[in-house]
């Protein structure tokens, strides 16, 4: 390890951001709390983006690490004990000042405190508990935290961390258990959710109580999140989705975040990824996750063991519709919240307006528009008084084409990269796009 | 046909809406016009408006209790909001809130009044109102304080909507024990707030431009520390200026310390560590 003595805050603040910049929630959300007129700080539940750094991700929170001395091994991280890089480690004095000072010129929303492993689990998770501490009840901060919790760290330590912190955190890293073995030897499948449990559990108790007594003091009242990487293990999309779904129903997660793999330590168990990390199919895995969120879908509806991964050129909505449009067109005067959830174009806020609008008169395709449905994907898919827009055929080939004729639909590089899809000879690409040969060979033809 | 013309304030809007139903023409004979006429009609008569807090305050209480404080609340950002008046349709703000509240009086539940979004006027207060409401959630985070030297936090803004009353609450809510002021330097006008107290909104056109940059001893090295991080928390793979400008619209560019185009030069003292 390459350890520098004396390093000024500028370089450690410049390691620990770089080193911690690969976790991907920088969520300031889920938690209103009012200023208490004494200390610094308040908090506001739709959660607020300070600025957007050059790769376009919102800068909320403080994202810092407190050590990267890691003593784990972990291939996929740039911080495992055996990469030749500068290392660090703040002290809790110094997390205060940099989080105060930035927090008063409203640089950030809050601080975001991870951590490489320095020493054992237990020390490093006291040192970010003396941290936040110091910051809740010294510097009487009133904004918002996130923390880690380190996995195999003392479970009493966390729960006093919890009760400091708006959110926790445990990375799953990578969605199965074999696929750690592998790439995190440290790091086991029970020593992550243990912790996970642990916290479901004070969430719940603390709920029950705060119905009892109005001022328990909260316990992660954020509730918790987690990550897996994407891209550097051989699991299907069918898989991730699996693994999500049952953290947000047996864990009762907030948010589970995907991390398209980026190879930062060249190591040979790893795959080489020369089109760049892959964001488009972690772009595809968010929508997905939206989808179960707040459209209530089930993974099973998404995917399949047959289809395992999602549809490149079509949005997982899109596509989903698409394959079931015995269900369409949909009648917007008549159809209820929860069908006017699934079609494409529509999203929660439109569908909601929807529902509150049409009481007042039968509404038309302009109004449809002022409220913000995307009538070019929608348009397939509903009627307004009995009448489509257009005289539509519901036919899958023909509506898949027009909609892949959508730009936001295709992100760029896949755009660029072919005017190819348009070849009707080419017919990976088309199968893949969900149209068959069948209807190429009778466009051919006839 | 009678137009009464109001002055583009909560009281000068609200006042117009009193002196309107109090006049008894009947309300199709009504027209509600915001701000200076610049054409005007025949057989129209113009009435001035001169605002009137109380008359202000009676029609503001009303809609509180027969409407719901949400309704208040999305009225009040509409007025706040930057335009007067649609170019084509011609729907003028403080006619469609007068509008708005004849229906909303009209309905059995008020209170969902605004759900009528198939309504011209009403998408109308809906546009106006979410103009406002997302200026001002953008400045939430955009907005960047600098400490002086006599320890006031100073930030200069210029939103294209009357969003100071919105910061204002927020700020004197996160920062209570800190002397602040928010200069909105497109209306000259500033919020203060002294530690411990209220704010208030006041004018600011005699502001001393060399005040704002007196900066304490310690502001310049917490920018720079801002801007080492700023620069670090990026993934050089995923790079992507497009999104970032989708993301924070350039013209809030200039008044954050990372992203203005006169911030100081970064010295990166890492280069030479690692």
């Amino acid at each position: 390890m390459n350890i520098t003595e004396n390093l000024s805050l500028m370089e450690k603040l410049h390691i620990l951001t770089d080193a911690a910049k690969y976790d991907v929630a920088c969520t300031s959300s889920g938690v209103d709390r009012k200023g208490n007129g004494i200390g610094m700080g308040n908090s506001i539940a739709p959660g607020i983006c300070h600025t957007f750094s050059a790769d376009g991700r919102c800068v909320s929170l403080l994202k810092i690490l407190f050590t990267n001395e890691c003593i784990f091994s972990c291939s996929y991280c740039q911080n495992n004990c055996n990469n030749d890089i500068p290392r660090a480690s703040f002290t809790p004095d110094e997390v205060c000042e940099l989080t105060m000072e930035f927090y008063r010129r409203n640089y950030i929303e809050g601080l975001f405190l991870s951590s490489g492993i320095l020493v054992s689990p237990t020390y490093t998770m006291e040192l970010i508990y003396q941290t936040l501490y110091k910051l809740r009840n010294v510097h009487h901060f009133n904004g918002y935290i996130h923390v880690k919790a380190i996995p195999g760290a003392d479970p009493l330590l966390i729960e006093k961390t919890g009760f400091l912190a708006d959110r926790m955190s445990i990375n799953l890293e990578l969605p199965t258990s074999d696929s750690l073995r592998q790439l995190a030897p440290n790091k086991t499948r029970k020593t992550i959710l243990k912790p996970m449990r642990l916290i479901q559990n004070g969430i719940t108790e603390n709920q029950n109580e705060l119905m009892l007594y109005r001022n328990t003091p909260h316990f992660v009242p954020a509730g918790q999140s987690t990550q897996m990487i994407i891209g550097a293990t051989p699991e299907n999309d069918y898989q991730v989705m699996k693994v999500a779904e049952g953290l947000y129903q047996n864990f009762q997660l907030k948010r589970v975040f995907y991390s398209a793999f980026v190879n930062v330590t060249e190591s040979d168990t790893l795959p080489m990824l020369p089109g760049g990390p892959p964001l488009l199919r972690e772009h595809r895995l968010y929508q997905a996750d939206w989808l179960l969120r707040y459209y209530h879908f089930q993974v099973d509806e998404l995917l399949s063991e047959d289809r395992p991964d999602f549809n490149i050129y079509l949005d997982p909505k899109c596509d989903w519709a698409l394959r079931h449009l015995e269900l369409f067109p949909v009648e917007i005067n008549r159809a209820d919240y929860h069908t006017l959830l699934r079609v494409p174009g529509i999203g929660a806020k439109s569908a909601g307006r929807i529902v509150k609008a049409r009481r007042s008169g039968r509404l038309t395709f302009s109004d449809l528009k002022k409220i913000g449905v995307v009538l070019k994907r929608a348009l397939y898919f509903i009627t307004c008084s009995g009448q489509m827009m257009y005289h539509t055929r519901m036919d899958e080939d023909y509506i898949c084409q027009n909609l892949m004729r959508d730009k936001t639909q295709v992100p760029a590089e896949v755009r660029n990269a072919g005017y190819r899809q348009l070849s009707l000879f080419d017919d990976d690409i088309l199968t893949q796009a969900g149209i068959s040969m069948n209807t190429c060979e009778a466009l051919l033809t006839g | 046909m009678y137009t009464f013309l109001c002055e583009n304030s909560i009281d000068g809007i609200f006042t117009g809406i009193y002196d309107a139903w109090a006049s008894r023409y009947g309300h199709k004979n009504i027209r509600l016009h915001t701000g200076e006429v610049t054409d005007y009609e025949l057989f129209q008569e113009y009435i001035p408006v001169t605002p009137d807090t109380g008359k202000s305050t009676k029609v503001a209480d009303t809609i509180r209790r027969r409407l719901g404080e949400e309704v208040y609340l999305t009225l009040c950002q509409a007025i706040l909001a930057n335009e007067l008046h649609t170019h084509k349709k011609g729907l003028d703000k403080a006619d469609c809130i007068y509008r708005a509240l004849l229906l909303g009086f009209s309905l059995p539940d008020g209170s969902k009044v605004l759900d009528a979004l198939n309504l011209p006027y009403i998408h109308r207060i809906f546009e106006l109102s979410r103009a406002t409401s997302m200026e001002a959630h953008h400045l939430l985070g955009f907005l960047r304080f600098s400490e002086l030297t006599n320890g006031v936090l100073f930030a200069t803004i210029h939103p294209k909507n009357y969003v100071l009353p919105l910061l204002a609450e927020h700020f004197t809510d996160r920062l209570p024990q800190e002397n602040f002021l928010i200069y909105d330097e497109n209306r000259r006008l500033a919020v203060l707030h002294r530690a411990g107290s209220n704010y208030l909104i006041a004018d600011a056109s005699s502001l001393n431009e060399d005040m704002k940059k007196r900066y304490s001893s310690n502001e310049l090295e917490y920018r720079k520390l801002w801007c080492c991080f700023f620069d670090s928390i990026a993934i050089e793979a995923r790079c992507n200026p497009a999104l970032q400008s989708q993301n924070i619209p350039l013209r809030f560019w200039k008044d954050t310390v990372e992203l203005s185009p006169d911030a100081a030069p970064r010295h990166e003292p890492w280069k030479t560590t690692s």
